[in-house]
């Protein structure tokens, strides 16, 4: 299949997106609205960058799973997978938090 | 092209009719707990993430539908899902630029923020944009409201002899109607637990059609490998075809249409406003867009997955030739059975209704906001006691409401000509988002975005996006990526690039020249003849800008008038807009959240963090909103008087449904107990006996 609708628009995304993505945090950490001494904004800094790995593991693997390299069940596997890293890690923060 | 009428059966229509009577009482029993306008437009700022998100579910997936992902999905397969995978990149931005700034500087609606931030006149201008960005995403919505149901309908009612045939219009009308009623008599709290149970059973309803299409076919795998290897893929094609192609769509969808979503869609604000805290907000957001859009992804698509691998296994029975904003429809009707396709269209033209209710009850209160309470002001009109005021700003909001309704079904008069409902939306966001979200993006983020900078992104930006318009080969153009122009529909996508670089391009200049503009203001007010010499800039610029707007003259002209405007406009601004940026900015930019923190608060917000208490209320005389916990409870909260409170009741599934925010007075020794007026009581709608969680809030 041809580059153009596979792997161009993934960069495109990602990489436009990403700078938009990177360019919010700082400068939302500049403002001082994001503020990266506080517990609780530290938490959200994982969720951030969880949900961005998140979204680029999910449009990677489904590329992969068209093109036929991976298995189309291996999707479901990893993404669940991600998910209960993803509540393990936030409910440790919360403890952590708390405590 | 195919089209289908009379599809469904009468057990289906039982169904349907059953449905939405279930789901007005509900939404009629919630209605209840509107007392004002605070309720009726903002469910009185009290409810839990969880509900939010869930609420938010009807919202998003009701306006992104399921016959606009259903016909692209049936086109172009699982690349259907990009618009909703891409809304990950501004939440930066949302969660701690504009959420905490709506939150914290107590405003109503997305005008109100541009005259605190700006001035009057920059309200004015924001409020025409919002109402036509509002209005025509309700056309859209009835439009879409009436592509689903004709299907179901005959091709004609025959009464009295009479035939009277069905049109797309005549539907709109009927569903209008009935719109119309539900939301003016509910209100946001309705609106918020209707959706609550919609977006339940939406996600529930489409995953089971997802589920019957999956068993139609013979299971998963023959599903996956019926389907061409192009339509596995979750992102179209860079540049072709023009009706959907990915780059079009991630300059329209992806950054106009995320910062559009969550920066000025109004429905979708006051359903933030309506969380109890900025982290519930911040709860509410990631979640749902997480893990609750790929969910709806699935949902809204599915039915246009499963109707190309049956065309291509059965063309008999699913034909390609089927229109595509049918194929949900009729993929529906041959999946499931009588009854069961009832209820999935039931919940489908439910949650359109609820898409709908949103945005009529979001404009009415940008009505009642931006129109209503300022023209009142300016008429210097009989101030009423508080309670007269909400009384009567209640019955403006609900004839706001059937007002808004109407205008919203001759707004679907300018979208029926898209081929798909996908393209008429896209068309619609690209062309109307840029200037408002340039607007509000700057003015958050950029201290230095002035008055003349807001202004001039509002007139200039739209008369240089008029031009684009009107000579797209020219001006769009060069930004196309390659897309090729279909003369029918020029760039309906890739649009939303010039429009925001062209609005981008006029608040930048504008700003980055603003001592000049200084400069030549001071020069003229030096003049002795300073008023004619303001007058002449004003008439020249009206004329100039009536060059572009009327289409007067040819396109080198128009162009030299649109830059001429840019020019002038800034002037203007600057004589006549009183601005002081320290006062203008103060707890308005991303820069000074900790300032609009204390402005909420009326203090020092105090941060540290405390446990959540359970306590029992005793009613105590007065009318202050000033709650007294015992010294034990206010240690654990860490709170001192004088912090904010949040009290509800303590049973999770509410949501926050009865719930209140005071202040803490000063303290007692009875532990475990909260004294507490009879005023607090009935606006929390506690119950005697019941236990309370309270937490500090900030």
């Amino acid at each position: 299949m041809n580059f153009t609708h596979t792997w161009l628009p993934f960069l495109y995304l990602y990489g436009l997106g990403g700078i938009l993505f990177v360019a919010g945090i700082i400068i939302t950490i500049k403002a001082g609205s994001f503020d990266l001494n506080r517990k609780d904004h530290k938490k959200w800094m994982w969720i951030l960058l969880f949900g961005i790995i998140w979204y680029l593991t999910m449009h990677a693997l489904m590329i992969w799973a068209a093109l036929d390299i991976i298995s189309v069940y291996t999707m479901p596997i990893v993404l669940l997978g991600m998910v209960v890293f993803f509540v393990v890690v936030t409910l440790m923060l919360r403890k952590t938090r708390r405590a | 092209m195919q089209t289908f009428h009379s599809i469904g059966t009468t057990t289906d229509w039982v169904v349907m009719v059953v449905y939405f009577i279930v789901i007005m009482l509900f939404g009629s029993y919630f209605g209840r707990y509107t007392k004002n306008t605070s309720d009726f437009f903002f469910g009185g700022r009290r409810f839990s993430w969880w509900l939010i998100t869930m609420s938010i579910v009807a919202t998003g997936v009701g306006s992104h539908s399921f016959v606009k992902y259903s016909a692209k999905g049936f086109e172009h397969g699982i690349s259907s899902t990009m618009t909703y995978l891409n809304d990950w990149f501004f939440i930066p931005f949302f969660m701690f630029g504009w959420l905490p700034i709506i939150v914290y500087s107590k405003i109503r609606s997305i005008p109100e923020y541009f005259e605190k931030r700006f001035s009057p006149s920059a309200r004015f201008l924001a409020t025409i944009l919002l109402l036509l960005y509002m209005i025509g995403y309700i056309g859209i919505g009835f439009l879409t409201l009436g592509k689903a149901v004709i299907p179901m309908l005959p091709e004609a009612f025959i009464i009295f002899g009479m035939t009277l045939p069905i049109t797309l219009m005549g539907a709109i009308i009927v569903i209008a109607i009935i719109t119309g009623i539900y939301i003016t008599f509910g209100g946001q709290t309705a609106v918020i637990f209707t959706d609550l149970l919609q977006g339940f059973i939406l996600l529930f309803a489409g995953l089971l059609l997802f589920f019957f299409g999956i068993t139609y076919l013979g299971g998963f795998d023959i599903f996956w490998n019926l389907l061409p290897p192009e339509w596995k893929l979750p992102l179209a094609d860079f540049n072709q075809p023009a009706n959907f192609n990915f780059v079009g769509i991630f300059w329209q969808d992806a950054i106009a249409g995320s910062i559009g979503f969550l920066f000025m869609n109004q429905g979708l604000i006051m359903r933030f406003m309506a969380c109890k805290n900025v982290n519930e907000g911040r709860k509410a957001a990631a979640i749902n867009i997480l893990f609750v859009l790929p969910i709806s992804a699935i949902v809204v698509g599915n039915a246009g997955w499963i109707g190309k691998a049956i065309s291509v296994v059965s063309p008999d029975i699913v034909s390609p030739s089927v229109s595509p904003d049918q194929i949900f429809v009729v993929v529906a009707n041959i999946i499931t059975s009588p009854g069961m396709f009832g209820f999935i269209m039931a919940a489908l033209t439910a949650a359109l209704m609820s898409t709908v209710d949103t945005l009529i009850n979001a404009t009415a209160a940008i009505y009642i906001n931006d129109v209503y309470r300022p023209v009142r002001k300016f008429l210097k009109k009989k101030a009423f006691s508080n309670f007269e005021n909400d009384r009567r700003e209640l019955i403006v909001a609900r004839y706001a409401s059937v007002g808004v309704t109407t205008l919203g079904v001759l707004a679907v008069l300018a979208f029926k000509n898209f081929p798909t409902v996908y393209e008429a939306h896209g068309y619609f966001h690209s062309t109307l988002t840029p200037p408002l979200v340039v607007g509000i993006f700057l003015g958050v983020f950029w201290k230095r975005f002035t008055p003349s900078a807001v202004i001039t992104t509002f007139v200039g930006g739209v008369a240089l996006m008029i031009l684009g318009a009107r000579y797209p080969g020219i001006f769009i153009a060069p930004f196309d990526h390659g897309i090729e122009m279909n003369p029918d529909h020029p760039y309906s996508y890739i649009r939303a690039l010039y429009n925001t670089l062209v609005c981008s391009g006029a608040a930048i200049l504008v700003t980055i020249t603003t001592q000049w503009q200084k400069q030549i203001i001071s020069t003229i007010r030096n003049k002795r003849s300073e008023k004619t010499i303001i007058n002449g800039i004003v008439i020249v610029t009206i004329g100039v800008f009536s060059i572009v707007l009327v289409n007067i003259s040819g396109m080198f002209i128009q162009l030299l008038s649109a830059i001429t405007v840019i020019i002038l406009v800034p002037l203007l601004v600057t004589y006549f807009v009183p601005y002081d940026e320290k006062v203008n900015t103060n707890g308005l930019t991303a820069g000074s959240i900790n300032i609009a923190r204390k402005l909420f608060k009326g203090g020092e917000p105090n941060d540290q963090e405390g446990e959540k208490v359970l306590v029992h209320l005793e009613v105590v005389s007065g009318d202050e909103n000033v709650v007294r916990f015992s010294n034990k409870d206010m240690a654990a909260m860490k709170a001192v008087p004088g912090d904010l409170v949040y009290i509800s009741d303590n049973r999770k599934w509410m949501g926050g449904l009865k719930s209140i925010h005071a202040v803490f007075g000063h303290p007692h020794d009875e532990i475990g107990k909260v004294y507490i007026s009879a005023d607090q009581i009935k606006h929390g709608l506690f119950v005697q006996g019941k236990i309370l969680e309270a937490e500090k809030e900030m």
